[in-house]
C-alpha cells in the first residue's frame, strides 16, 4: 500500500508481461488457457496503472508490534513503516484480541510471527489517514482573537512555557484587561476557599481534564497533576465513556470492578443489552463481536439483542427486542421477577454464604444473598448489615465484624464465614445480648421486595415490550446457566436514574450463578505485571505531594461533611438541598459535572484548565452548553489544550500544544477490558514525531510540555535525580522515554521474561524507534524489554486464567444489597438511596419523569456508534467517510409515513434543550423502535477541518501546509461537516443552571432520555 | 498455536511453495474433485453466519487497492428482512464472483475482460475504453469505473498482486471473525476444506460447483419471536 503518495508519480504504465518462464508467478496462475478470450500473453493490470503494491512486509520496511488507538479497545497492531512513513496496519498474532482469543504461542520467535496474518478492524487500518491528516497541528498556538473566534498564531515553545507558568497580562494586545494567573500562582497550599477549608488548597483550582487517555500517559499526567503539582482535579471521562453500566457493576461488586461482561469464548447464551457487539464495544468488534460471530456459526452460542435499534448483531440473534430507551431496568426487573417466581434461580448457590462454600459448588464468587440487613429504623446501624458484634458485643476478636446469616436447619444466627448454608428468603426479629429486638431481613428478601414492587405486566409496560418476551428471555437465560450471562454496555443505564437499571441487569447473573465463571459474567484478568515498582520506582520521588480536598465534580465526596451543609443545616434545619448534586458513591471520572462545576463555580472556581485529547463540546450529551463556559474568562481564566488538531472545544482555548499521535508516541501499557483475559499490551512509536521540536531536539508533545512546565515552575518529580532505582541510584526525567522505557523494564522484569535472543534483539533494535534509548536501561533489562517489545506486550491465553471453570483472577463476592449505597443520601433531597434493586423511571433532578414532562416531543432520541468510527476524532478517516459520507436520522418507516416524510427528506430535530434544533437527512428503516429516532455520533463536525480558521503562518502550523492554508486562512474540507451530532440535542437540567443532565447517584450523563420533535426542514 | 492460525499459515506456506515450484498435482484426497489443470483454482467462501458487517474488509480493500474515491471492489450490503419486531439487519459482502460465464466478459466490445485459467476474471486496462458496458452487465453490482483513469472498469481480482507474494487477499486477512475463507479448490486445506465438504458446495459427482468463485453460506438463524 502506498496511500498518500503522489499518484501522478507512480508511473505505472509499465507493461506487465506474463512470461511463460517458470519463475513467473502469473504464469502459474494460468496464462492464456482456453477459457480466456484473450491470447493471455499479457494484459495491463489495473493495479499496475493505479500504482498499487502488495502490502505486507517488504525487504526495506520496518515493522513494530504495538497497540492500536483507533478506539480504546486495545487490540494489537503490527505497524508497517517504509521510508519513515506509516504505510499499513495489520494485527499482532501474539495478541488474543487479534486472534479470536487463541493467539500464537508466546514463545514463538518474532521473525516467524511477522509473517503470520492477523486481523484488525477498519479503524486500525485507517491509522495513516489519521496520522497524516493535513489538519494536524505541528506548532504551538496562542489565541489571536476572542475566545472561540477561531483566530490563532504560532508561539515559540519557550515563550509558551513562560506564559503558562507565570501568567501575566497575556492578552492585553487583544484588549483584554486582565492578569491571567499562571500555574506558578496556583502552586500554593493556601485554601482555595478560606471559608470552606475542606475543599483543599489553591492547587485544586488547576483542573486537568483528559479525553482519550490510556495507561502510560495516565501515569505521566497523574505524576504531574496529582503528585507534583498537588491538585486533586485530574479528571477522566468515564462518565461519557459509559458510566451507566459501570455504576451497576460498581454497586454489584462494591466498587471492586466496574466492567464485567459475558465471556464470549465460553458462554452458551448471551443477553446483549445496550451493547453494540458487532460494531463497537471494548474489547472491540475485532475481538468480542468476532468471537461471538464465529462461535455462532459453529452453533456454540446464541444471543438475544435488547435494544431500541436493531443493529448488525440482529443478523444472528435469537430475537431482537426493541425496548423503550431508558427502560433496561424495567426489562431486567421483569426478568428477575419471573426468575424468582419460577424458582429459576440457583438456590443452592445463593445459599452459600461465603467464598469457600461457593467454590465448593464450582463458583468463583459468592453472593451475599443470605446476609442479614438491619431494617429497624430505630437501630443505630439501621440499613447496615447485621454484624456479630450487634448481637453479642463480646464476640471473639476478629469475628465481631462478621456478617450474620441464619443457619439452614436450626435457623440460628451465625457468622457467615462459619456457616455452610444460610436461609435465603427470610426476615426475623432477633434479640441481642441486652435483650433488645433487632428486625432483620436477608439481602435476598430485600432484593426480592424491590423486584416485586411492580407486576410483570407493569414492567413490560414500562419497557414497552410484550410480557411474553420478558418471560421467554428469562426462561432462555436461566436455562443456559451457568454458561449464560449479560453483555451490557454503553447503552444500558447510560442515562439519568441509570444506576439502578444497570444494577438490576448485573444482578441477573448472580441469580443464575454465572458470576466469574467460564462462560459467565466475568471481569478482566488484569495486567501481566506492574510498571510502578521493581528495577525503578516510578511512583515515589522526593517532595511527592498527595492531593487533598474535594474534586470540583464532587465525586467521592459527601455533602454532609461540608461547611455548606453545616451552615444550611444551622439555618434551615435539614441542610438540604445542596446547590448542585454530590456523588459520594460513584466510580468517578465525572467530566460533565467537572465542567458544570466550573460553569457554576461550585464548590469553587477553576483558575486554570488543561484539556488533553478532549472534545467535550462535541462528545458530551448537551456539551454545546459548555461553549459559553469555555468562552468566559471569568469561569475559565486560562485554558490550555493539548491535542492533535483544533476541535469544537479547544477552539476556545488560549493555547494549543501540538501533540503526537499513537504512531509517534502515546507510550503505554494496556491491560485488557473485561472479560477474562490477562495481558499487558505495550505501545511504542513506529515513526518519528511529525510535530516540531524544542531546541534540544525533543518533540512538541504532552510529555515535553509537562516536563518543561514543571521545570519552569520548579515542581518536584521532573528533572534531575527524580526516579529512584532499586540499587539506591537516582535517574533524571527530561524526556518521555526516561519514564516509559523504565516502566517497560519494570513490567518485563517483574513478569520474569527471558532476555531476547540475539536475532530478536537485532529485530527490535533495527525496527523500533524506542531502541535508540536502550542505554537508559541496564543491558539485561533492555534485553528482557526487547523480548516483550518484539511481541507487542505480554499475553496469557484464555485457558491460563481458569482453574477448571473457576476464574483465577475474579472477585470474591458480589452483592444483592450494598451497604455503603444504602447509607448514602441524595444530596438534593436528603433521602437515602435504596441499597438494593429499585425500579426508577428516568427523571430530572427535581424528580419529574421525563417521559411525562416532555410529551410535546414525541420521539425518543437514541444515539449509537458506527463500526467505522470512534466517537469524535475519526472524521479524519477518509475511507470511513467514503463508506458513509453522512450519518442519517433513522426513523421507522411507519412513523415516517404518519408524518408524511419519506426516505432522504431533510428534517429538523428539535428538543426542549435545543429548540432551534439540528438538521439532518431521514433514513426510513424497520430496525428502529417505533417512536424513536436513532442518530449516530462521529458526524456533523464544525471543526477538525470542517470550518475555516484564521491561523497566522498556517502553512507551517498544519501538516498539510499550503494544501490546506491560503491567504491566512485554513481551507476547510466540507466532507467533515456533513451529517449531524445528536449530542447537540440533549436536554439540560433547568433547575441546575441549565447544565447537562446527570444521574444523581453516579453522575451518569444522559445519553438516552432526550425527546425530540421531527419536522420537515424548509 | 491455535488450529485456525496454523491452518491459515499453512495455506500461505502452501501458496508460497506453489508459486516457487510449479503446480502440485490435484488433491489426492479421496472423494475430492480432480482438476485437470495444474493451476490453483482460487475461491472465496463467505459464511454469512459469521459476517458482522463490520466493514473491516471494505476498508482493508480500499487501503490495499487504493480504488477511486467512492468506488469499492468489495462492499457490505445491509438489508432489513422481516417485519417489526422480527426484523433483522443482515450484512452480506459483495464482490466479483469470477463467474464461470462472466456476463461482463461478453458485454465488453473490446475484449478487455478475460478469465484466467485459475478462474479469475481480470480486465486489461490497455484494451478497456471505459465504456461501462461491463459494469451494467454485472449481475452482482461488483464492477466500478475509475474516473482517475478514463473511467476504465475495475473489479476484485482476489488481490492477485498479494497472492503472487504468498499473501492472502486483503479482505480475508482483515476479517476478524473469519467470515471470508479463501483457498484453492484443487488443494483445499483446513477450514476451507471443511466448508467445501460440509456446506454442500459439491454436486452429486462430488465436483465443486464452478459457476462462481464466491460461495455463500446462507444465514441459518430464525428469530423466535
Amino acid at each position: 500500500m502506498k496511500r498518500g503518495k503522489n499518484k501522478e508519480k507512480t508511473n505505472s504504465e509499465r507493461r506487465r508481461f506474463v512470461k511463460t518462464a517458470a519463475l513467473s508467478a502469473l504464469a502459474l496462475l494460468g496464462e492464456g488457457r482456453a477459457e480466456s478470450r484473450q491470447d493471455g500473453r499479457f494484459w495491463k493490470d489495473p493495479r499496475e496503472i493505479q500504482g498499487v503494491e502488495a502490502s505486507g512486509r517488504k525487504a526495506d520496511s520496518r515493522v513494530v508490534h504495538s497497540v492500536c488507538l483507533g478506539c480504546n479497545a486495545r487490540c494489537g497492531n503490527r505497524m508497517v513503516v517504509k521510508d519513515g512513513r506509516l504505510e499499513g496496519v495489520e494485527g499482532n498474532p501474539y495478541h488474543p484480541y487479534n486472534s479470536l482469543g487463541a493467539p500464537i504461542n508466546y514463545s514463538t520467535p518474532a521473525a516467524e510471527a511477522m509473517s503470520l496474518p492477523s486481523p484488525v478492524c477498519g479503524k486500525a487500518i485507517e491509522a495513516p489517514e489519521y496520522v497524516y491528516s493535513p489538519y494536524r497541528i505541528l506548532q504551538p498556538l496562542k489565541r489571536a482573537g476572542r475566545r472561540g473566534e477561531g483566530k490563532f498564531e504560532p508561539i515559540e515553545w519557550d515563550q509558551l512555557i513562560k506564559e503558562i507558568a507565570f501568567g501575566g497580562r497575556l492578552f492585553a494586545h487583544l484588549g483584554e484587561d486582565r492578569r491571567v494567573a499562571g500555574l506558578k500562582d496556583l502552586d500554593s497550599d493556601a485554601p482555595v476557599d478560606p471559608r470552606a477549608p475542606e475543599l483543599g488548597p489553591l492547587r485544586n483550582a488547576f483542573v486537568f481534564m483528559t479525553g482519550r487517555l490510556q495507561h502510560g500517559r495516565k501515569a505521566f499526567i497523574d505524576r504531574f497533576v496529582k503528585n507534583s503539582f498537588g491538585s486533586i482535579n485530574r479528571v477522566g471521562h468515564t462518565d461519557i465513556c459509559g458510566l451507566g453500566f459501570r455504576m451497576g457493576n460498581f454497586i454489584f461488586t462494591e466498587g471492586k470492578q466496574v466492567e464485567l461482561k459475558a465471556d464470549p469464548w465460553g458462554a452458551e447464551y448471551i443477553l446483549v443489552l445496550g451493547a453494540n457487539i458487532y460494531s463497537a464495544l471494548q474489547p472491540g468488534v475485532n475481538t468480542y463481536g468476532a468471537a461471538v460471530a464465529k462461535r455462532y456459526s459453529e452453533n456454540r452460542v446464541r444471543f438475544t439483542v435488547v435494544d431500541p435499534r436493531g443493529h448488525e448483531a440482529t443478523a444472528h440473534a435469537d430475537a431482537w427486542i426493541p425496548i423503550k430507551p431508558g427502560q433496561d431496568g424495567a426489562f431486567a426487573m421483569g426478568m428477575i421477577r419471573w426468575i424468582i417466581e419460577n424458582r429459576a434461580y440457583n438456590m443452592e448457590y445463593l445459599c452459600a454464604p461465603n467464598a469457600g462454600e461457593a467454590r465448593a459448588l464450582g463458583n468463583s464468587a459468592y453472593v451475599n444473598a443470605t446476609h442479614l440487613v438491619i431494617t429497624d429504623p430505630g437501630h443505630p446501624n439501621y440499613r447496615k448489615f447485621l454484624r456479630m458484634s450487634d448481637l453479642r458485643p463480646d464476640t471473639k476478636k476478629g469475628n465481631g465484624d462478621a456478617y450474620v446469616v441464619l443457619s439452614q436447619g436450626d435457623g440460628l444466627p451465625v457468622p457467615f464465614n462459619e456457616a455452610r448454608r444460610g436461609c435465603l428468603d427470610e426476615e426475623r426479629v432477633l434479640i441481642d445480648a441486652q435483650g433488645r429486638r433487632i428486625a432483620v431481613k436477608t439481602a435476598f428478601r430485600l432484593m426480592k421486595q424491590g423486584a416485586m414492587e411492580y407486576s410483570l405486566e407493569e414492567y413490560a409496560g414500562f419497557a414497552g415490550v410484550e410480557r411474553a418476551l420478558i418471560e421467554q428471555t428469562a426462561r432462555e437465560f436461566s436455562s443456559h446457566a451457568p454458561r449464560a450471562a449479560v453483555c451490557q454496555y454503553h447503552g444500558a443505564g447510560n442515562y439519568v436514574c441509570g444506576t439502578y437499571a444497570a444494577y438490576a441487569v448485573a444482578v441477573l447473573n448472580a441469580l443464575v450463578g454465572s458470576v466469574e465463571t467460564r462462560g459467565g459474567y466475568m471481569s478482566s484478568g488484569g495486567g501481566a505485571a506492574t510498571w510502578k515498582k521493581g528495577l525503578f520506582d516510578l511512583k515515589n520521588f522526593p517532595q511527592r505531594r498527595r492531593p487533598g480536598g474535594i474534586r470540583i465534580s464532587r465525586a467521592k465526596a459527601a455533602y454532609e461533611n461540608t461547611t455548606e451543609f453545616k451552615r444550611k443545616k444551622a439555618t434551615s434545619g435539614t441542610g438540604y438541598p445542596a446547590r448542585r448534586p454530590w456523588f459520594p458513591f460513584t466510580k468517578g471520572g465525572l467530566c460533565v459535572e467537572t465542567l458544570s462545576g466550573i460553569d457554576q463555580q461550585y464548590p469553587y472556581g477553576c483558575k486554570a484548565l488543561f484539556t488533553y485529547f478532549f472534545n467535550p463540546v462535541y462528545s458530551i450529551p448537551g456539551g454545546y452548553r459548555f461553549r459559553e463556559t469555555l468562552a468566559d474568562p471569568d469561569k475559565v481564566p486560562l485554558h490550555v489544550s493539548i491535542d492533535v488538531g483544533i476541535n469544537e472545544s479547544n477552539l476556545y482555548a488560549d493555547y494549543i500544544v501540538p501533540d503526537v499521535t499513537y504512531a509517534e508516541g502515546h507510550y503505554g501499557w494496556l491491560s485488557p477490558h473485561a472479560p477474562a483475559l490477562k495481558f499487558t499490551g505495550i505501545r511504542t512509536p513506529c515513526i518519528e514525531p511529525l510535530t516540531g521540536q524544542t531546541e534540544d531536539g525533543r518533540p512538541f508533545c504532552l510529555e515535553t510540555f509537562l516536563i518543561d512546565l514543571a521545570s519552569a515552575i520548579g515542581l518536584p518529580g521532573f528533572g534531575d535525580s527524580v526516579i529512584p532505582d532499586s540499587n539506591g541510584g537516582h535517574h533524571s526525567l527530561h524526556r518521555a522515554e526516561e519514564f516509559y522505557l523504565r516502566g517497560f523494564a519494570n513490567i518485563a522484569c517483574n513478569a520474569g521474561l527471558p532476555e531476547a535472543a540475539p536475532d530478536e534483539l537485532g529485530l527490535v533494535e533495527t525496527n523500533y524507534p524506542v531502541a535508540r534509548h536502550k542505554n537508559l536501561l541496564p543491558e539485561s533489562a533492555w534485553k528482557k524489554t526487547a523480548y516483550m517489545l518484539a511481541r507487542g506486550g505480554i499475553f496469557k491465553t484464555y485457558e491460563d486464567v481458569f482453574e477448571g471453570n473457576l476464574f483465577r483472577h475474579g472477585l470474591e463476592r458480589v452483592v444483592l444489597y450494598n451497604e455503603r449505597l444504602a447509607v448514602t443520601k441524595n444530596s438534593l433531597s436528603g433521602e437515602y438511596f435504596p441499597g438494593t434493586l429499585k425500579y426508577l423511571p428516568p427523571a430530572d433532578s427535581l424528580g419529574r419523569i421525563i417521559d411525562s414532562r416532555d410529551r410535546d416531543y414525541p420521539f425518543h432520541l437514541v444515539t449509537y456508534k458506527l463500526n467505522i468510527h470512534t466517537q469524535s476524532r475519526t472524521v479524519w478517516h477518509l475511507l470511513a467517510l467514503e463508506i458513509l459520507p453522512e450519518n442519517r436520522v433513522l426513523m421507522h418507516e411507519e412513523d415516517a409515513g404518519l408524518l408524511g416524510l419519506k426516505n432522504g427528506d431533510r428534517v429538523r430535530l428539535l428538543s426542549r434543550g435545543n429548540p432551534r434544533g439540528v438538521q439532518g437527512r431521514l433514513k426510513t428503516v424497520r430496525t428502529c423502535r417505533k417512536g424513536c429516532v436513532c442518530v449516530s455520533f462521529h458526524y456533523g463536525h464544525t471543526q477538525l477541518g470542517a470550518s475555516s480558521l484564521m491561523v497566522k503562518d498556517g502553512n507551517k502550523v498544519f501538516l498539510g501546509g499550503e494544501k490546506v492554508w491560503a491567504g491566512g486562512k485554513l481551507l476547510p474540507d466540507p466532507a467533515f461537516a456533513r451529517g449531524l451530532n445528536p449530542n447537540y440535542l440533549s436536554n439540560l437540567d433547568e433547575s441546575l443552571g441549565d447544565t447537562p443532565m446527570v444521574d444523581l447517584v453516579g453522575g451518569i450523563p444522559d445519553f438516552s432520555t432526550t425527546r425530540v420533535r421531527v419536522v420537515r426542514d424548509q | 498455536m491455535s488450529a485456525d492460525m496454523s491452518s491459515r499459515r499453512d495455506l500461505l506456506k502452501g501458496a508460497g511453495i506453489f508459486f516457487l515450484s510449479m503446480a502440485r498435482p490435484g488433491s489426492a484426497r479421496a472423494g475430492m474433485p480432480e482438476f485437470s489443470e495444474k493451476v490453483p483454482q482460487w475461491a472465496m467462501i463467505i459464511d454469512l453466519n459469521r459476517c458482522m458487517g463490520c466493514q473491516s474488509c471494505v476498508i482493508a480493500c480500499k487501503a490495499e487497492n487504493e480504488t477511486v474515491r467512492g468506488g469499492f471492489l468489495t462492499r457490505i450490503v445491509s438489508k432489513e428482512v422481516g417485519t417489526c419486531p422480527s426484523v433483522r439487519l443482515i450484512s452480506s459482502p459483495v464482490l466479483c464472483h469470477h463467474c464461470k460465464d462472466p456476463k461482463c466478459l461478453f458485454a465488453c466490445p473490446n475484449g478487455a475482460i478475460f478469465k484466467l485459467s485459475c478462474g479469475m476474471v481480470v480486465t486489461d486496462w490497455e484494451r478497456c475504453t471505459g465504456d461501462g458496458n461491463c459494469v451494467k452487465a454485472c449481475p452482482h453490482g461488483a464492477r466500478i469505473q475509475d474516473s482517475r483513469f478514463g473511467n476504465r472498469a475495475d473489479a476484485c481480482d482476489f488481490c492477485l498482486h498479494r497472492l503472487e507474494k504468498g499473501l492472502l487477499p486483503a479482505c480475508v486477512e482483515a476479517c476478524p471473525s473469519r467470515a471470508r475463507i479463501f483457498g484453492d479448490l484443487t488443494n483445499p486445506q483446513g477450514e476451507f476444506l471443511s466448508y467445501i465438504e460440509d456446506m454442500g458446495f459439491l454436486d452429486r459427482d462430488r465436483r465443486v460447483n464452478m459457476e462462481s468463485r464466491v460461495l455463500y453460506v446462507p444465514l441459518t438463524a430464525k428469530m423466535r419471536c
